[in-house]
Formats: C-alpha cells, structure tokens, sequence
C-alpha cells in the first residue's frame, strides 16, 4: 500500500464518505490512488485547487465508459468522478435549451426531455452509462450526426473548472452568439486535458413526428453499386438523417444478413418520411433487399447499435487472450466505402473479428475489434495505414492499459502540435488533469 | 509587366511592394488609403499605413512575417463590410487585403465540400453550384459582396441559420498563416474531427486576432426539396412574438423565422424594395419552411393556424419564387432600408433568449424614449438575434454619442435577461467594453491567454475584441445596475 497520508488533507474539504482510497489497478487504466466524488462545483474547484498546488495529478471520470480511450497513466494520484454531480440546472423548455451537470447520464436526460417532445440533438453509445460530460469532453458522436451535427453544433454554454480551480464560463444560454472567442469549441473533445466541466448547456431539438429505418442489403458484394446507389442517392434532395455502410459482419449481427447494408434513417412528419422511404425503393438496384422499420422498431433498433462498442464501464471478461479494441476513422466522406472493404480484408490477414461501419454523408468510420493482443495491435496498424493512405486519420477510442504503451493512441501529431501545447501550457502549466491522456502526450 | 516606381522613401514601404510584385498591389498615399479607414462600422475611423494585396498564401506569409520581424501591426481585410469595426486599422495597420485572392479553388459535389479563396465573395459559392442543385448556407445579409474568409473571421450568421447553422457550423479545413508568418493547415482534406484541440472552431470567430485565413473547405448543401414561406401581419407585438414561441414548441425548425416592427416596416416601405406591408401594424413575421415536400404542407398550416390563433390580422403564403424573392429582398436591404428614413443609422446585434422578447422590447421602447431617438427593430426571432437599429443624424452635436449610449444600453437589456451582446455582427471595437457585461475578468483573460498562444506579440489586429483594461469596474457598475 502507498503511503496515502495527504488523503487526510481532501477530507479537510470534502466529507469523509466523498473520499475513497482504491486500492486496486483497472485494466483499462486512468485510475487513481483516491478516488473522489464532488458534489457541487465548489468541490470540484477545491479538489483541483488542492491538486494542482500540491503537485498531484488528476484522472476525470463520468460514467467509465471511455475508460479505454487514450491515456498512459495506469493510476493517477486522485480519480475524480463525477457520478454524484448531476441533475439539471435548468431546462428553458420554451427556449429549447437545457444546463445539465456534467455527470448526468446521457439516457437519464434523453428520456426527461422526451417528455416535452425535445432532445438532445446527439446519439453517443452506451446510452444508459455515459454521462454527458463524458460525451462532450470525447466528442462522441453516433450515426444521427449526419442529420443534427455533433457536439461542437450542440453546446452552447460551458462552465468549466480550471486547474487552478477558477470557474471559467464561455458561451452562453442562447443559441447564437458570437461574443469573444469560442472557448466552448476547446473544451469539446479536449479529454478533460484543460478542464473539468461542470454545467453544460445545450440547444435542444423537437423529438421527430416520425421516424424509420430503411436497412439496404447488397447481397453481391459489388462495392462498386453500393457506391454507385450512395452518390445518386446522396445527389437527390432526400434528408436523411443516417446514411452509413455497415461491414457485412456487422450487419450479421444487427439483422442476420452477411452483406454490405446501408443504414438510412429519416425523421420528419409520417408523409415525408413514407415519401424517402419509397424514394429508395425507386432507386435501389433489383436484387438488394430491403427492410423498413418503423417508429418502435427503428428506435429499439437503435438502441441495440448504440451497444455495439466496447464499453468501458462493463468490460466482458473476454475468453482466454482475446482483448477488444475500438478505432475511429476518419477519411474523405466516399472513401468510408474503402475503409469498410478494408476491415473485412483485414479481418482474414490478422486473424481478428472485425465489425466496421462509416458514415458516407461525413466520412467518420467505426471498428470494433477483437482478438488476441498481438493480432489487435497489427489489426490497427494495418488500418491506420489504410486510413492515412487516404488521407485521413485513424485514432483508438478503446484499448487495454497495457496496449496503449506500444500504440499510438491519436497517431501522429499534427504539423500545428505546438499550439496544442501552447494552450495546453496556459491553462494547465503543471500538467495536472488528465496528463498524457491526448494528442502527443498532452 | 512593367513596374511603376514606388514614391515614397518609407524603407517599410518599398520592402511590402517587394513582396507583392509592386506599385499595382500597394496603396500608400493617403488620398488612397481613405477608403480603408473603416469598414461598415463607421463611428471609428483611422489611416492604414498601407494597402497591400497579395496573390497568394505566400505573399501573405511573406508580409505577415515582415511585419512580425519589423513589429509592424497589420490586419487582415475582405470586402469590409464587417459591422463591430473589425477591419478599421486603429493602430495605423498594415491592411492585408484579400480580395484579390478570390478563386473557387475547388468543387467536390460528391462529397459535398468546395475550397474557396477567402477573398470568393459568399454569394459566388451558391451561384457557382446552384446549377447542380447545391448552396452554401450561411447567407449574411451582405452576402453578395461579402468573403468567405471575413465571414470566417466573423463566424457570419444570416437569416436562415436558425436551422442551417452559422459559419462555424460549415467550415472543415482551414489554411491559416499565423503572426508570424507560418503557414498551417487545420482540417486537411475537409476531414472532420482531426485529432486535437478544436482549432477550426477556435479560428473561425476570432475576428481576425489569431491568424489570417488563405484557403477554406466548406461545406455544401443540396438544395431542399420545397420551400414556402408566409408572411404574417400582426396590430400587436406581443401576438407576434407568442406566435413565435408557438411555433418552436410545435416541435417546427423553420428555415428562418424573422420579425420586423413598425418602425423597421416603416424603413423597408420607404426604400428600394417596399412590397405593400400596412404601415399600421407592429409587428411583421417572415417565416420560410423547406424540406421534403410532402411535408410541407402539413407545417405550413400548422403556422397559419398558430398565426390566427395569436390574432394575426393577414397571413400570405408567397405564390410565386418571385413574390418569395421580394420579400427577402425587402428583408435582406432592412439595414440600409434605414437610410430612406434616417441620415445614419447604428445597428446592434444582441441575442437574448426567445421566450424574453416582449420584455425586451418594452425595454428598447424605454431607451428609445429616454434618449429621444427613435429605434427599429429586425430581429432574427427563431433564434432569438435582435439587431435594433438606432436612428440618428450625426450632423447634430452630440448625438452620435447619444445614439451610440442608447445601442450599448440596449446590450445590456439583452445581457441582463441572460442572453448575449452580439449573435453574428463580432465585437470589434464597437462593443469591446460591452464584454464586461457578459464576461468576468478571469474570463477575459482566459480568452486574452489563448490569443497570446497565437498572436504573443499582439501585432495582428490589435485593440480589438476585449475590453481596455481598467474601465472594467464602470461597466460592471452600469451591468448590475439593471439586473
């Protein structure tokens, strides 16, 4: 056991039953010696005022589900979590914002706004686990971003804890505003490296009138008239709100059918909705197959594919050796279509299960790997290679503790690495939240 | 291509020719430079040092880093139609103007981007594509003379981001040459989410204080289906804005939803565009719905019905794309529709949150009257942007300062019911201090800090943006005052 006497000291601000000594490692990593759980944010400054003066470093937790992403330090000094700060601030229902605390769980929100027909205009995974705060500070995003945006077109308002423990505001509660520079944008995806939010504000969206699924299977596996369908489709005046390329194996486990399938969702008013879903009938070549899922379906189907991932928060025990990993790939909005081809080729030649699905209407892409360690680690490799080769980037949104060492989690830095470090510098000089845990070791 | 003779012995002069081919891309004379003493802020007005006008990204890294090395303080410049002052070279400037950087570098239709030039006019971009069917969303006001890369600077807005979005919401790459000199590329090949902090959103906004923009990726749009749009005539102001309300909580996202009231109708009907508007009501709502046609119907009886529920006098449905046009027309010239009633005319830009309105209102109706000047008001409703636009003569001493007194007053009606003091316009100088209404002083130095990350020697557009040090406590003072 490490000598942990300046646990003494949290207690002088935090209550006793708020401060927890853990002494066990996780697998995933990002840990800490203490673990403790603010309630308000004077808490939160407090704990941050004691850390960054007392040389300590700060791991940040929501719900745990991006325990895996990023980060070399097993256990930090102090793990705070944000599990007991949340609830909502304050809900304009007529303004269609919302202030949330950051450790509110994304689902618990989703389902108090549906009860005034509005939403959170985003679809991060683990619904029922990650917490806002979570969401924000990864930039999580899922398969509706085609349609409503992501995090950067959601949040309006920020309170963020500094590491010197100031409360520093951007933003605002309106939904437009430019007013000195946006801050909110650092904050979003940052890893917790600059701050910790404590409320976020965001602008809301009506819950859709209606909603359905069309899942399009391509039984021939000709990539070439997944294609050829994707930019006729994409050239009409249709607007969907999903419009994403599973990998065959994906979409064996979603539907039972081992083909190439398009994922296209439509929200709007019922008569527009049927009026795209028989769009894609006129438009489909003969042999794919088609399924349409309405409102129920189409929303439980979502609900299983926002399960899909790695989770964090519940790692299965995996059987014998076999460890589970998550890339996120980003390339030129038509080359999803390589990056998909490429998982399943890799699959064969790494000797790994691989399910991938990309965005054509954006370019973001998803691989949910699993395998032995060795195979993994050549896997990812192999498909940053791909990745790059396009032109684009791929970075590693879940992997074990131990993995991380000999992978790079956000690839190379960029060319403009030293202003990232500049910011970095400014607003935590001592390194204290999350360190190491993004882009080049910040 | 022969070059004329620099006439003047400015060693600083001779050396920015240099670097752009000549006399044909230098203004230095000070009958010359008149012109690039504002922008479409006229309060404030200052002699650039020069005028230069680069080709391309490397003449602008080439002068930026000349300026950076001889502690020059320059600033970059599009069509100057920025209205917070952001272009107006305060500290005697190098103005870096972009508008011979104009090419549409690029189009991608099938994976809906276009590079851009920042000086490409914002108009240009849609009538470039609009053939395929495609746009570029955001639409200023100023739009068919305004750039891409002023927009970027300003994080533009218009009047259909209520469900578009605005600037930021449709940048993807950006080519920035940084104070000092050094060219970066952030988003390349319009990929989302590069890895690492957000820049690009970082930038765009940043009013020209963190780099200067050379090469853009946006993003384009397929044009919708359908549109239509309605124009609602209201004898009261409350039943204008609770119809406004109405129609966010029915769950709609119109296109855009805008209001005008009797003073701004006055100005539209005096102007070049006037449609016939009765002068007697106090309030007008525009309202535009586009999407898949097949619901369209269905949304825009939803509205008329609210319409008449709030005691709407008229309400029109446009019946031809050039009746629809006349009356954005009407709507797009409402700035400068002012001129035909006003000699000059100060525009603000707060934003407050939408259910505020009659409130608000009352509160501008209040300032008006206090400072015996009158004020109209075109207001982005669907999002809550209010731009009152304060009618004076300038001819008259002493009342530009009061009409500048009653535009800051107004801002902090909109700060004090917690919105903001500028939705799209920038803060530039004309609002500088106003900040303190909104923003604590660790707050302004938190974003004073990222500033010096980009700019540490402060040359490139400075004394714009935030407040001057020390008169922080006045404007507390008056903040509190009111809330």
């Amino acid at each position: 056991m490490l000598p942990l006497a300046w646990k003494d000291d949290l207690t002088t601000f935090l209550p006793e039953e708020q401060v927890k000594i853990d002494g066990q490692t996780h697998p995933l990593g990002n840990g800490g010696h203490v673990t403790v759980y603010p309630q308000t944010e004077a808490e939160i400054s407090a704990v941050l005022r004691y850390a960054n003066s007392h040389g300590k470093k700060v791991c940040i937790v929501g719900g745990g589900t991006k325990r895996g992403f990023g980060g070399q330090m097993e256990c930090a000094d102090i793990l705070l979590s944000l599990a007991n700060y949340s609830g909502i601030v304050e809900h304009a229902a007529a303004d269609m914002t919302v202030t949330v605390k950051s450790g509110t769980v994304f689902g618990q929100l989703q389902d108090y706004l549906a009860e005034y027909r509005q939403k959170v205009a985003l679809d991060p995974a683990w619904p029922q686990y990650a917490t806002i705060g979570g969401v924000i500070a990864a930039n999580d995003s899922g398969p509706k971003r085609l349609g409503y945006g992501s995090a950067r077109d959601s949040v309006i308002g920020l309170r963020t804890v500094y590491p010197d423990g100031t409360v520093i505001r951007s933003g605002g509660k309106v939904v437009k505003n430019v007013a000195g520079y946006d801050m909110n944008k650092l904050f979003i995806g940052a890893m917790g490296t600059l701050g910790v939010l404590s409320e976020i504000t965001l602008k809301l969206r009506p819950l859709p009138k209606y909603e359905s699924l069309v899942l399009l299977s391509f039984p021939s596996g000709n990539l070439e008239e997944v294609r050829s369908f994707a930019v006729q489709f994409l050239d009409s005046m249709m607007e969907p709100v999903c419009f994403e390329l599973l990998s065959p194996s994906l979409s064996e486990r979603l539907i039972g059918k081992r083909a190439y399938t398009l994922m296209i969702a439509f929200e709007d008013v019922e008569s527009a909705v049927h009026y795209q879903e028989d769009y894609v009938q006129r438009l489909r070549p003969s042999h794919t197959t088609i399924r349409i899922l309405p409102q129920e379906e189409a929303k439980s189907f979502w609900q299983t594919f926002y399960t899909i991932g790695p989770n964090g928060a519940a790692p299965h025990e995996p059987a014998g050796n076999e460890v589970e990993a998550a890339v996120k790939i980003g390339v030129v909005n038509l080359n999803v279509i390589s990056i998909i081809r490429e998982s399943e080729l890799l699959e064969d030649c790494c000797h790994v299960h691989m399910e991938a699905h990309g965005a054509l209407g954006h370019g973001l892409c998803q691989v949910y790997l699993k395998g032995s360690e060795e195979s993994i680690i050549t896997a990812i490799e192999q498909l940053r290679a791909a990745a790059t080769s396009l032109g684009g980037y791929a970075i590693v949104k879940h992997l074990p503790f131990a993995l991380r060492t000999r992978v790079n989690v956000w690839g190379e830095k960029p060319s403009y690495f030293f202003l990232l470090e500049g910011i970095k510098r400014k607003i935590d000089p001592k390194q204290t939240l999350n360190h190491q845990r993004f882009v080049g070791g910040i | 291509m022969r070059k004329t003779a620099i006439q003047t012995k400015d060693p600083h002069i001779q050396a920015l020719a240099r670097i752009v081919g000549g006399e044909k891309s230098i203004l230095y004379k000070k009958e010359d430079l008149i012109a690039y003493d504002c922008d479409g802020f006229t309060v404030h007005r200052h002699l650039p040092k020069a005028v230069v006008f680069p080709k391309n990204t490397e003449e602008v890294a080439a002068i930026v880093k000349y300026c950076h090395d001889h502690d020059l303080p320059f600033l970059a410049r599009g069509a100057g139609t920025g209205l917070s002052g952001g272009a107006i070279p305060l500290n005697g400037e190098v103005v870096i103007s972009l508008t011979r950087m104009k090419r549409l570098l690029h189009v991608d239709l099938e994976n809906r981007r276009a590079v851009v030039e920042p000086g490409f006019v914002n108009l240009k971009l849609t009538n470039s594509i609009a053939d395929r069917g495609y746009y570029y969303a955001p639409d200023p006001s100023s739009q068919y003379c305004c750039t891409i890369g002023g927009n970027v600077a300003e994080n533009a807005g218009g009047a259909h981001c209520l469900k578009y979005g605005v600037t930021t919401n449709h940048i993807l790459g950006l080519e920035v040459v940084l104070p000092n000199g050094e060219i970066i590329e952030i988003g390349e090949n319009g990929i989302p989410d590069p890895p690492g902090y957000d820049l690009l959103g970082l930038l765009t906004g940043s009013e020209g204080t963190l780099g200067i923009v050379t090469k853009i990726t946006v993003r384009i749009l397929k044009n919708p289906e359908a549109k239509q749009t309605v124009l609602a005539y209201f004898d009261r102001v409350e039943d204008a804005s609770q119809a406004v309300s109405d129609i966010i909580s029915a769950g709609m996202v119109p296109a855009a939803l805008e209001m005008m009231d009797q003073t701004a109708i006055e100005g539209v009907e005096a102007a070049a565009f006037p449609v016939g508007h009765p002068k007697d009501i106090e309030a007008l709502l525009l309202i535009e719905v586009d999407g898949i046609s097949a619901g369209i119907s269905e949304q825009i009886n939803e509205i008329l019905h609210i319409c008449k529920k709030r005691n709407v006098r008229e309400v029109k449905v446009a019946q031809s794309e050039e009746e629809r046009a006349r009356w954005w027309a009407n709507r797009k010239t409402g700035f400068s529709a002012m001129g035909a009633i006003s000699p000059d005319y100060l525009v603000q830009d707060g934003v407050i949150p939408r259910n505020k309105l009659p409130e608000v209102l009352k509160n501008i109706r209040a300032i008006s009257k206090k400072y015996g000047l009158r004020i109209a008001n075109i207001f982005h409703a669907g999002d809550g942007n209010l731009h009152p636009l304060v009618l004076f003569d300038a001819r008259k001493p002493g009342e530009t300062e009061r009409a500048l007194a009653a535009g800051s007053e107004c801002l902090q009606v909109c700060a004090a019911v917690g919105g903001s003091i500028t939705g799209e316009h920038g803060v530039g100088i004309e609002k500088k201090e106003e900040m303190r209404f909104i923003f604590s002083d660790e707050e302004i130095v938190a974003q004073t800090d990222i500033r010096d990350v980009f700019n540490p020697k402060n040359l490139l557009n400075a004394g714009k943006l935030f407040p001057t040090p020390g008169r922080c406590v006045e404007m507390k003072q008056v903040a509190s005052s009111i809330k």
